[in-house]
């Protein structure tokens, strides 16, 4: 039986793995959305940031460094809400 | 077709394995029972991840994630629809003195020639559509717990 440090660390580094692999899906998914939209789309990402320009453009859209600390928040949040809620009022099957 | 019972969890394979080996040698291999197989297995595994605490939750957080996700995207699509249908050709959005994000609708203001190759209309319709099929996918996300139920017993 592995220790509650070690389920510790399995429990984080599944949940940083699933907001990573979650986050990437949504910015593929805005990345999608721009170029059928033919919109520029810029998100920041602390100092640095993605610039994505399809042919034809004629919008912009940015999201600032806010928007993506935001994203991650509300991500690893509604996981965590869903997770502590479900522990809390499970039952076994009858 | 046995291949199939590979993808049932280990627990009802060694319940029920055996039984239905036969089961399929008298069936044979048609798309009907195909399909029956891989629902089946989805329920199956449904009925494991909730007859388990640690699982169940593990499930639950990985729920919230998708639906998360899906809200995000649909405040980009609902994003880009106000700014397309706003009054002005900027449309920022904040918190106080936090921007998160900014919406232009040409690039004009950037110094760069504006090239309509998508009209506003265009947009506009291209972009409801997204949103139904966002918010008919949120539905789904939001309906699927309550569907995939344990056969009962």
């Amino acid at each position: 039986m592995p220790g509650r440090s070690s389920t510790a660390a399995y429990m984080l580094l599944i949940t940083v793995t699933a907001v990573g692999v979650a986050e990437a899906t949504l910015l593929a998914m805005l990345f999608l959305f721009s170029s059928i939209l033919k919109l520029k789309l810029g998100v920041e990402v602390g100092p640095a940031g993605v610039l994505f320009t399809p042919p034809g453009c004629c919008g912009q859209v940015y999201l600032y460094n806010a928007a993506t600390v935001g994203s991650l928040v509300f991500t690893a949040g509604c996981g965590a809400g869903t997770a502590v809620w479900k522990f809390r009022h499970w039952r076994p099957a009858r | 077709m046995r291949v199939l019972l590979r993808l049932y969890p280990r627990s009802w394979r060694r319940r029920y394995g055996r039984e239905m080996e036969v089961l399929l040698e008298d069936l044979g291999g048609e798309t009907g029972v195909f399909l029956d197989l891989a629902v089946g297995a989805v329920i199956a595994y449904a009925a494991v991840v909730r007859g388990n605490r640690v699982l169940s939750t593990a499930a639950a957080f990985l729920h919230g994630v998708c639906v998360a996700v899906l809200l995000q995207a649909i405040g980009f699509v609902v994003l880009v629809l106000a700014g397309n249908n706003g009054a002005g050709i900027l449309l920022p959005v904040g918190i106080g003195p936090v921007h998160i994000a900014t919406f232009w609708r040409s690039t004009a203001l950037l110094g760069l020639e504006a090239r309509l190759s998508l009209p506003a209309a265009g947009v506009g319709l291209t972009a409801s559509a997204m949103l139904a099929a966002l918010v008919v996918a949120l539905a789904a996300l939001l309906l699927i717990p309550r569907l995939v139920k344990a056969p009962a017993r």
